[in-house]
């Protein structure tokens, strides 16, 4: 039979590495303890510290992450908190396009949230994306939690 | 592969000669990964309560321990929010000789005697120390609310 880790430990395997520190520091990610029982660690918060060089040197990126059930099988949503004009990011909402971005388009059972992030700061790295006109620095797309508060899988921030 | 034998038999005997109060099932489609139902020890804060656990025998099992963690929310200085359990014999404490039976009683002991002075939840281990009682009453409301049997 084939090993298999299912999602709950692989989540805890993630979150035990992300706690020792990512390496380079570059792309970190954490749960989100805000959530009232994290027992399902569904909600995550990460950060990309823009690539030197580029329009985004010296920023420090906020995304929210959400793995759902059939997470790894199927890839997390994953949306940028701060403000950032990238191809392949909605504008209004920040939320990363699981179609045109490509880690997430071929995404693999043995892809990690931390290499989400790697990826997406080299995208913004890419030539279509380091010159870019960006917003002001600090600025947030709206959250757009459901008005009750309540998060799902269909509206997750 | 010899470790399959091994998980076999130990779910084998799991199933011919369960220990009292708890039930351990291999779950579908995984033969390293146990839903777990504990039932809490009487002269416990956590008595009269169904307590459900998940079990994974990771690649290298059993020469590095089970992974386990309570899925229902606890009120106890050595579990934390995410229902991970801070016990010696799921860390360095670990030896091939013991099973996944000897782990889930181990817990369970862990539930009549917990430990504040080696915490993982510091804000329930701080509560059991200044104010014992208060804790044991809190531990005791949680099991009611979150561990009744029919949930």
């Amino acid at each position: 039979m084939q090993y298999v880790v299912p999602r709950n430990f692989r989540l805890l395997e993630e979150l035990e590495k992300g706690e020792k520190g990512t390496g380079d520091g570059l792309c970190s990610y954490g749960l989100d303890d805000s959530v009232d029982d994290p027992v399902n660690m569904e909600y995550w918060l990460g950060t990309i510290f823009g690539p030197g060089h580029t329009a985004h040197e010296n920023r420090i990126y906020s995304l929210r992450i959400f793995c759902g059930k059939n997470y790894p099988n199927q890839p997390p949503k994953i949306k940028f908190v701060s403000q950032i004009s990238m191809n392949g990011v909605d504008p209004e909402t920040g939320v990363v396009s699981a179609e045109q971005i490509g880690v997430l388009k071929n995404w693999r059972p043995s892809t990690t949230m931390l290499t989400l992030l790697k990826e997406l700061r080299l995208e913004m790295a890419s030539p279509n994306n380091r010159k870019r006109a960006q917003p002001a620095e600090g600025l947030e797309f709206p959250a757009r939690i459901s008005r009750s508060g309540e998060r799902s899988e269909s509206m997750p921030w | 592969m010899a470790t399959t034998k091994r998980i076999l038999k130990e779910v084998e005997r799991l199933n011919k000669d369960p220990v009292p109060g708890i039930l351990a099932q291999p779950i579908e489609g995984n033969i390293r990964y146990f839903d777990v139902l504990m039932d809490g020890p009487s002269q416990s804060p956590y008595a009269g309560g169904r307590f459900k656990l998940e079990l994974f025998l990771p690649e290298e099992y059993p020469m590095a321990p089970p992974k386990v963690r309570f899925l229902t929310k606890m009120y106890h200085p050595n579990i934390d929010k995410l229902g991970r359990i801070c016990l010696d014999i799921l860390k360095d404490k670990w030896s091939p000789a013991l099973q996944i039976r000897t782990v889930l009683l181990s817990i369970q002991a862990l539930l009549s005697a917990p430990n504040p002075d080696d915490p993982l939840a510091n804000d329930v281990a701080e509560q059991w120390k200044t104010n014992e009682k208060l804790a044991i009453q809190t531990a005791t409301q949680w099991t009611q609310m979150y561990a009744k049997p029919s949930q």
